[in-house]
């Protein structure tokens, strides 16, 4: 079965490539682009959309950023990590970013850019926490 | 020497001794023997004389009884014999009586009176006295019989002379001689003195024994008599010396004293030979002593732990030294000898050392001591301890010397050292920054170092109690009084690191670091130490460096942002870029490849932004000698507004400006012109949309430096949620897309890199505030 994948991410040229990518994989089913963190939230509030099984999440955005879409996920669905694995997806190299993300249990993986499409297959691939 | 020369004197003194005695004894025996003869001398003179007499008296007997004979005629008969015989007697006073005895009866006799019971004694029949009467018979001569008892009484000799008459023997003609006369006659009576007895002896013809008949027998030594024999009656005359050992006698005191003397000689040369053999002994005995102690005076100075050298007090020559000595100096003992003593003498302790032993020399002193320096072989200077003492007897000549050398070196060495030390930290203490005081337990100040005029201005400090805290700042009062109480509570150990201030001579206060130690129990101390130095510029130094580390810190928060912005968008743009050329590349239709493109460019374009942007961060930050003028704040202010005049009119903005005119602050002039320009836009560019913007401006001075506050109305940002961001680069918190999070970074650059100070006040859907301190 496919699995269902949100992209957060304000770089819009990353969008347009990612959105390229995950076609081309095939490996996704349902498929929701967010450009902000603030825009998730009101979607999720406003169309009672379902949590997806892959985020594919960036950090720095502006005002949210990922870490703290992280936190926002974890008061508001308790056990949301037994459903939903996310992805750090992020240009940052830097090793801070990289120790901070395995702070976070409800991290999957660290995914440097660029992601290319064999690497979506693998996310695919690997077997859902549930 | 063998020890029986010591028993030879005793051996010669007896010797000689008994020598002596010997021929003592000797010259005393020949004196003795000298004064027997000359006894007996003397006895024979007087016994001869005796004999001569006696011989006399018989001889007139003789001739006596002769006469009578020849008046017998040849019958035989004596024709007058009373006429003669009378005449006989009378001339003959030697004769007592004579007799005529024919045939061996007497027939005769004259004086008849008293001799008449003699008549008709025939003396041949009377066995007890014929015998001397056949013997006269038989040789014809003449023999006196007797001393016999007579008939008629008393004791008489009788000499009988044989008559013959023509051959025929007729009988005697006898003549009686009184015994008492006859000694009469000898003179025995007169010559025998004191000093003899005599005796008169014969052997009884009958018996064979000798008869005494003078007087006592006893006592009679005959050893020393002399005697005579008479022929005529067989007689002996014995001469007895009364006293035999008169001479023995008379020669012992002389033995004595020979013996004395020889003993005394002997005594004499025994001692005489004795006394070389005594002083042998001393000599002997003196020499082991001597010995002895120059042994022990061998053993002293070689073993010795200190130097000893004996040195020629004329020449001042060493004569020999010890091996602690020749170790001091490192010379050998051959090296040392003959050599001056001066010598080895530091050239700058001679001349005491010379005078010295002049006086010495001179008997003035008797030994001296001094404290000098030696040079040893290698030349190093060594500090002794010297003893000179005489070795010759007070008053002499000298002679030699002997010199005590104890190696101080060490010694002196420390002791300088000490003193150095000592001045070191006095003058360590008073060159030193740091002030020292001795404090006794009333607060008096016993000592304060020569530093506490320079740090404090005062040149004691007399402090009773009150007087040491009144110059310490209130505020810092407490603590140091409870760092005395626990100093005096904990003795001799150090209180340090209290700083605090003090108030110096002209009024204003330094800092100072204080550490009080209690040595009150320390005698040389005796009160509490206290010390402190300034430590106002290290203070001030210290704040200074707070500032630099802040500053450091600033600026090593913004080179991690930096490289972060490196790492992050710079990446981002490359990542973007590497992922379209992949989808580029692969099979896909003209539109979609035309898309990439589309794609790159924007890419390209972006990358172009940041780049420009990084280089706008970068040289606000390396511009670190950029030109400051003095920026008259109100006319960069009126110059910005006229440029923005047309955004302002087209929102209906409200500016409100205060600046006043004399503010003045040292600044870059296009900064000031980017910061004002930068605030009033995002003033503008973030106004409420419900409301009408209001813009106020205004300055003014706090604590001596410039303030401006841009204050507006507009969207506000959430401090709560992005306080730490609001510089921070490509940091937005809206969704405006021409937001991108630059200008405020770079306002805040600039004004961090003219030493100022930007803050943010924000409550959102209200508005903002910035304030700009300006240094």
């Amino acid at each position: 079965m496919k699995k269902s994948v949100w992209v957060i991410d304000d770089d819009e040229i990353y969008q347009l490539i990612i959105k390229k990518q995950i076609s081309k994989s095939g490996v996704f089913s349902e498929q929701h682009y967010f450009k902000s963190v603030k825009e998730v939230l009101h979607t999720i509030e406003c169309s009672q959309l379902q949590l997806p099984d892959v985020i594919l999440l960036d950090i720095n955005m502006p005002q949210l950023d990922g870490w703290q879409f992280i936190e926002m996920l974890k008061n508001t669905y308790k056990d949301f990590k037994n459903q939903t694995s996310i992805y750090i997806v992020s240009s940052s190299i830097a090793y801070s970013d990289k120790e901070r993300a395995k702070e976070y249990p409800e991290v999957t993986q660290f995914l440097s850019k660029p992601v290319s499409v064999e690497k979506l297959r693998d996310v695919a691939n690997k077997k859902s926490p549930a | 020497m063998p020890p029986t020369t010591s028993r030879k004197p005793l051996l010669v003194g007896l010797l000689a001794a008994v020598f002596f005695l010997l021929l003592g004894l000797f010259m005393l025996w020949q004196r003795y023997q000298i004064l027997l003869e000359s006894r007996e001398r003397e006895m024979t003179g007087i016994i001869d004389v005796v004999e001569q007499n006696i011989d006399q008296s018989l001889k007139y007997s003789y001739s006596a009884a002769l006469s009578l004979a020849l008046q017998i005629d040849k019958d035989g008969e004596i024709a007058d014999f009373e006429r003669i015989a009378a005449q006989l007697v009378d001339a003959n006073p030697n004769i007592d009586a004579i007799q005529t005895v024919p045939g061996g009866v007497i027939k005769q006799v004259y004086p008849f009176e008293g001799n008449e019971a003699v008549i008709g004694y025939n003396i041949l029949e009377d066995s007890t006295r014929n015998k001397e009467a056949f013997r006269a018979i038989k040789t014809r001569k003449m023999f006196f019989a007797g001393p016999l008892e007579l008939k008629q009484g008393g004791l008489a000799i009788i000499g009988r002379l044989p008559v013959f008459i023509g051959n025929e023997f007729w009988g005697f003609s006898a003549v009686i001689i009184d015994f008492d006369n006859l000694i009469e006659q000898s003179g025995i009576k007169d010559l025998s003195t004191d000093k003899y007895k005599f005796q008169f002896s014969k052997v009884n013809p009958q018996s064979g024994e000798e008869e005494f008949f003078l007087g006592d027998t006893s006592n009679l030594k005959f050893s020393h008599s002399e005697n005579i024999t008479l022929p005529d009656g067989n007689w002996k005359i014995h001469i007895i010396p009364v006293n035999p050992y008169e001479q023995f006698y008379a020669v012992i005191p002389v033995a004595i004293l020979i013996f004395l003397m020889s003993s005394a000689l002997g005594w004499i040369i025994f001692n005489t030979m004795k006394q070389p053999a005594i002083l042998a002994a001393k000599v002997k005995k003196q020499a082991g002593e001597l010995t002895k102690s120059e042994l022990q005076f061998r053993t002293i100075f070689n073993q010795a732990a200190i130097g000893m050298v004996r040195v020629d007090s004329k020449t001042g020559k060493i004569l020999e030294t010890n091996k602690k000595f020749q170790q001091l100096l490192g010379y050998t003992n051959e090296e040392l000898i003959k050599k001056d003593h001066i010598v080895i003498s530091y050239h700058e302790d001679r001349q005491e050392n010379i005078q010295l032993m002049e006086k010495l020399r001179n008997n003035e002193i008797r030994e001296y001591n001094l404290t000098k320096r030696l040079v040893r072989k290698d030349g190093e200077v060594i500090w002794i301890k010297l003893n000179v003492s005489a070795l010759w007897s007070k008053g002499e000549k000298p002679t030699a010397h002997i010199a005590l050398v104890e190696d101080i070196s060490a010694r002196v060495k420390a002791k300088k050292e000490r003193e150095e030390n000592e001045k070191r930290f006095r003058s360590l203490v008073e060159n030193s920054s740091e002030v020292i005081l001795i404090i006794d337990s009333n607060g008096f100040t016993k000592y304060s170092s020569p530093s506490l005029e320079r740090i404090t201005g005062y040149r004691e400090l007399y402090t009773a109690d009150t007087e040491i805290f009144s110059l310490v700042h209130p505020d810092d009062a407490p603590a140091l009084i409870s760092q005395f109480k626990d100093s005096r509570a904990n003795p001799g150990i150090p209180f340090s690191g209290i700083k605090m201030r003090l108030q110096t001579k002209c009024v204003n206060y330094i800092w100072v670091e204080v550490t009080i130690t209690n040595l009150s129990h320390e005698k040389s101390i005796g009160g509490y130490v206290v010390n402190f130095k300034d430590i106002t510029a290290k203070q001030e130094a210290e704040l200074n460096l707070i500032k630099s580390y802040d500053f450091v810190m600033e600026q090593n928060k913004r080179l991690l942002n930096f490289a972060y912005i490196v790492s992050h968008n710079l990446r981002s743009h490359s990542s973007n870029l590497e992922s379209i050329l992949d989808l580029y590349d692969e099979d896909g239709p003209k539109e979609e490849k035309q898309t990439y493109m589309k794609l790159l460019q924007n890419v390209s374009k972006n990358l172009n932004e940041s780049l420009y942007d990084l280089n706008e961060v970068v040289s606000i930050n390396t511009n670190l000698d950029i030109n400051v003028e003095t920026v008259v704040v109100s006319e960069y202010l009126k110059r910005t507004l006229e440029v923005l005049q047309l955004q302002i009119e087209k929102k209906g903005a409200d500016v409100d400006v205060n600046v006043p005119q004399e503010m003045q602050v040292l600044f870059n002039a296009s900064y000031i012109e980017s910061i004002l320009l930068n605030f009033l836009t995002n003033a503008l560019r973030y106004s409420h949309p419900e409301r009408k913007p209001e813009i106020r401006i205004s300055a003014y001075k706090y604590n001596d430096s410039w303030i401006l506050e841009i204050a507006d109305n507009g969207i506000g940002i959430d401090l709560e949620q992005h306080g730490d961001k609001v510089f921070g680069l490509y940091k937005t918190f809206t969704d405006r897309k021409d937001s991108r999070g630059v200008g405020l970074f770079i306002t805040k650059n600039q004004i961090n890199a003219m030493g100022g100070r930007v803050a943010v006040e924000s409550t959102p859907n209200v508005g903002t505030t910035f304030k700009v301190l300006f240094k």
